[in-house]
């Protein structure tokens, strides 16, 4: 028996890497995932891995931030597989790294919109979709960004710490709904996405520290892993969390 | 196959409503459990439930103030046993109401000295037996009073916030050794200790108003099911995480 038998699952990024192996562990688990990204040939490639894996899964090419689009998306995982109660909110931009006075105001406002208002979108048609389904689970990827600032990177920051309140916002407004939200702050995970900054993962490790006592990255595994705890009824009390997920980072 | 299978646990205060609903399921995940509490007959009960139901444990009465003999306790925990992989940490002083100026000196010691010199105390001795077996999680319990202040409970808040940072300080210098640790701060949770204090359930929801979104107590299963995911590899990038299961109450 899988731990998110009979659940419906809408997880954006999902041609990504950690998204990616979230979607692949919801299905593993018994979900039915509805997997969405930008990028149609990577979102594909998620959803027929997990048919191969005899799972159940459809891909939707979405932009987050396109209301209408997302609006669409979600009416098709719910003519596809009846309800929806599990959402996994975690498309990024790949803003630049640049210190704020050089940040062009385009770019600032391209990240808010990708990270946090694209998550409000979704948030905001998934809603009465689990309002009938009687009850929900949202699972929103913050950062430890999102507590912890990175250097020349302040719009990624301040939308991470936007997506902690937003989720807690939604965890007190619908509790007595019993739909639950929360976020992961994932430390650095090994993921092609940090080799936009860092020349190897070695180099990774090294700049970060102290902050990885145990000197190693994360894996995407690790994170898809409390995902299922989050999404799954274990995890019934607990809403409006944050979630670290970052090898102690955030304790040192 | 259960989630804790070939694990070892060492569950302090299992004789009472949390940590015995954790030893429980920790034996039905497949872990060999050393139930631990200072009142004989409760944890007795709680090793013969779970060897009733098929599961492997054993009960031994310890004060975990007392340095001596929480080092038999672990002895003898890996004796029986081969190991120590888990240890879950939850005893706790049952003191009065007052406010600081109003609370005895030996009454801020007691508070101190179960609650958070006993967890010291503990991990002292698991912590050479988790660098042994190669690795191990330690999980506190903390409280929403150790994020957030309660009425005329300054001990008690003092020793949960140091809970919490205790688990930072292993989590940081022992993940060298591949030994997490974490801290979970549970919401009211309906148990007789939150009776002993209060009339009834009915009287305690009021008492806590609108952060009980819900209008309802946690129960000790919903902590014993995070505790079942930090005990397991599934939370191998989690350490030095609080993990607040509360249904949004200190998002409010
Ligand atoms: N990798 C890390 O170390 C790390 C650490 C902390 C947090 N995170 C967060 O985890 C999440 C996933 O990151 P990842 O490392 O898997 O990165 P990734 O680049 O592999 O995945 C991001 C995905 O988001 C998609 N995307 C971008 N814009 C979109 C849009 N407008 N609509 C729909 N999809 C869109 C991309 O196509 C890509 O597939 C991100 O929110 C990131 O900020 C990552
Ligand atoms: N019940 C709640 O609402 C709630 C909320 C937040 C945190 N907590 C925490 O959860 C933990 C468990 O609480 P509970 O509600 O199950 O309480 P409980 O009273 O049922 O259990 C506490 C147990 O600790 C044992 N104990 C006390 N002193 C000891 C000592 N010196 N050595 C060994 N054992 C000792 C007691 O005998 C008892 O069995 C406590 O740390 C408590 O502070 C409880």
């Amino acid at each position: 028996m899988g731990r998110l038998e009979e659940k419906v699952a809408f997880v954006t990024a999902a041609g990504g890497a950690i998204a990616g192996a979230t979607a692949r562990l919801f299905a593993a688990e018994g979900a039915a995932v509805a997997c969405v990204d930008i990028v149609e040939e990577n979102v594909k490639k998620t959803a027929s891995d997990i048919e191969a894996a005899g799972g159940k899964a459809i891909a939707i090419v979405c932009d987050v931030n396109d209301e209408e689009a997302v609006k669409a998306a979600i009416d098709q995982t719910v003519s596809a597989f009846g309800k929806l109660n599990v959402v996994f909110n975690a498309a990024a931009f790949t803003d630049p790294l640049l210190p704020l006075h050089e940040l062009d105001v385009d770019l600032w406002r391209k990240t808010f919109d990708v990270n946090i208002t694209g998550m409000f979108i979704v948030t905001k048609y998934a809603i009465p979709h689990m309002l009938n389904a009687g009850s929900g689970s949202f699972i929103n990827i913050s950062s430890i960004y999102g507590a912890r600032a990175a250097k020349k990177r302040p719009a990624y920051c301040s939308s991470k710490g936007a997506v902690r309140m937003l989720s807690k916002s939604v965890a007190v407004d619908y509790a007595e709904h019993n739909i639950r939200a929360n976020s992961i702050l994932p430390g650095p995970i090994e993921t092609p996405r940090l080799l936009v900054a860092n020349k190897n993962m070695d180099d990774v490790i090294n700049r970060h520290r102290p902050h990885l006592p145990a000197a190693r990255l994360g894996q995407p595994e690790e994170i898809a892993k409390t995902a299922v705890f989050l999404a799954s009824d274990e995890s019934s009390f607990m809403s409006g969390n944050d979630c670290f997920v970052d090898g102690a980072y955030n304790a040192i | 196959m259960g989630r804790l299978e070939g694990k070892v646990a060492f569950v302090t205060a299992s004789g009472g409503a949390i940590a015995g609903a954790t030893a429980r399921l920790f034996g039905a995940e497949g872990a060999a459990v050393c139930c631990v509490d200072i009142v004989e007959e409760n944890v007795n009960q709680t090793a013969a439930d779970i060897n009733a139901a098929g599961c492997k444990a054993f009960a031994l009465t310890c004060d975990v103030t007392n340095d001596d003999a929480v080092k038999a306790a672990v002895d003898k925990t890996v004796t029986e046993y081969g190991k120590l992989d888990v240890c879950f940490n939850a005893a706790a002083y049952s003191e009065k109401r007052h406010r600081l100026a109003d609370m005895p000196v030996d009454m801020w010691k007691s508070v101190i000295d179960v609650n958070l010199t006993g967890m010291f105390i503990v991990a002292r001795h698991v912590i050479p037996q988790m660098q042994a077996a190669g690795g191990g999680s330690i999980i506190n319990v903390s409280s929403i009073y150790g994020v957030v202040g309660a009425k005329e409970r300054p001990a008690y808040c003092a020793a949960k916030g140091g809970v919490r940072m205790l688990s930072k300080s292993i989590a940081v210098d022992y993940a060298v050794d591949n030994i997490r640790a974490n801290s979970i701060m549970p919401g009211p949770i309906e148990t007789p200790r939150l009776l002993a204090r209060n009339p009834s359930i009915e009287a305690i929801i009021e008492r806590h108003g609108p952060r009980l979104h819900q209008k309802r107590l946690g129960k000790p299963e919903e902590i014993a099911q995070t505790a079942l995911f930090l005990a397991s590899d599934d939370a191998s990038f989690t350490s030095g995480a609080d993990m607040v299961v509360d249904a949004a109450y200190t998002a409010f």
